[in-house]
């Protein structure tokens, strides 16, 4: 599977992304989003225990990680459709407040080497992916095992507090470039 | 208070500053949006809000969203690196600079403005706020950016004074008060 360090695949996915008649679904792809932090996070199947518990965990902490200009994205191998089917079911997950990615033809958790060789769909991967699409962090947990958002979001914190400052110069070293 | 009214109500003990303030906001080393980005940082960071607001007003009518967001990013975190940076210079303990900062410190990636312009900001807040490690290397990174020492030293005579206003200003309105 893909670590630090790599470039985040690319990719063009349909994505459930809102409860409101003819606004349901959109594409979504990888060069959305720019300037942006990414955090992705795949789980195995729509409609089974464990992931509406840690779907609603992230869509709790989305304004935190809309506050570090990080963008959340979910996804699994289900179609939109199904996505859409289960955000009108279960309740804590009608005001999910970010997109659902369907990956349906499975291209983009191939890509990322996510796919359970037993099962066949995405394991419980999380990425979290820099404004240049580089890869800064990946967790993977047992099918069965639910993941911690919080946790996610202390990663990001310590990612994003890299000294960017000139201030930070210690005599002798190159110049500090910031990319803007 | 627009400005103009500011710069009225500046008392006849102050008449340098008030002249001073209106040839500096006019020189030539200078752009616009470097002269007024700077008055807005240094305002902000010299603690007048009547100075602050007055300087605001003024360059909202002449720079871009994005300058004016730029101006008051370089303020608000050049008011914590200043201080954390400067701890780190004050104290004989080399230890303390091979510690993380583990601050954020994204606006200086996010904010924006034009870059050189960002660092020339950075520069003259950090003279009000006295980091010789901030005054140092946000020189240094200014003249890499391509801005000339005569550009530095115009946004110096800005931030010098701004300061130097702030304080009369807000001394002056708590006495009439």
């Amino acid at each position: 599977m893909l670590g630090v360090g790599q470039k985040f695949p690319s990719f063009s996915l349909q994505a459930t992304v809102s409860l409101e008649k003819g606004k349901t679904f959109s594409t979504i792809t990888d060069e959305d989003y720019p300037d942006q932090w990414k955090v992705y996070f795949f789980w195995p199947k729509d409609f089974t225990f464990v992931c509406p518990t840690e779907i609603a965990a992230f869509g709790k902490l989305n304004k935190d990680f809309a506050d570090r200009d990080a963008q959340v994205l979910g996804g699994s191998t289900d179609s939109e459709f199904v996505h859409l089917a289960w955000r009108q079911n279960h309740p804590d997950l009608k005001a999910l407040p970010f997109p659902m990615l369907a990956d349906i033809k499975r291209e983009l958790c191939a890509a990322l080497g996510i796919l359970d060789p037993q099962e066949g769909v995405a394991q419980r991967a999380t990425f979290v992916v820099d404004p240049h699409n580089i890869i800064r962090f990946v967790s993977v947990n047992d099918l069965s095992v639910g993941r911690n958002p919080q946790e996610v979001l202390r990663v990001l914190d310590a990612l994003q507090t890299d000294e960017l400052c000139p201030c930070n110069w210690q005599k002798g070293e190159q110049v500090l470039q910031v990319s803007v | 208070m627009t400005f103009h009214e500011l710069l009225d109500s500046i008392p006849e003990y102050a008449k340098d500053l008030k002249l001073n303030l209106g040839s500096v906001m006019e020189q030539s080393e200078l752009t616009e949006q470097q002269a007024w980005g700077t008055a807005v940082a240094c305002s902000l960071a010299a603690r007048n809000p009547q100075l602050y607001g007055a300087v605001l007003a003024e360059a909202g009518a002449r720079l871009s969203p994005q300058a004016l967001f730029g101006a008051r990013a370089a303020a608000a975190v050049m008011g914590m690196n200043n201080i954390f940076y400067r701890f780190r210079h004050f104290a004989s303990n080399e230890n303390y600079g091979a510690m993380p900062a583990r601050l954020r410190m994204q606006s200086i990636r996010t904010h924006g403005a034009d870059p050189a312009d960002f660092e020339l900001w950075c520069l003259a807040v950090s003279a009000i706020n006295g980091c010789q490690v901030c005054v140092d290397s946000h020189e240094h990174a200014v003249r890499d950016k391509g801005l000339s020492e005569e550009t530095v030293l115009a946004a110096i005579r800005i931030a010098a004074t701004i300061h130097s206003l702030a304080a009369v200003v807000g001394a002056e309105s708590a006495a009439a008060a």
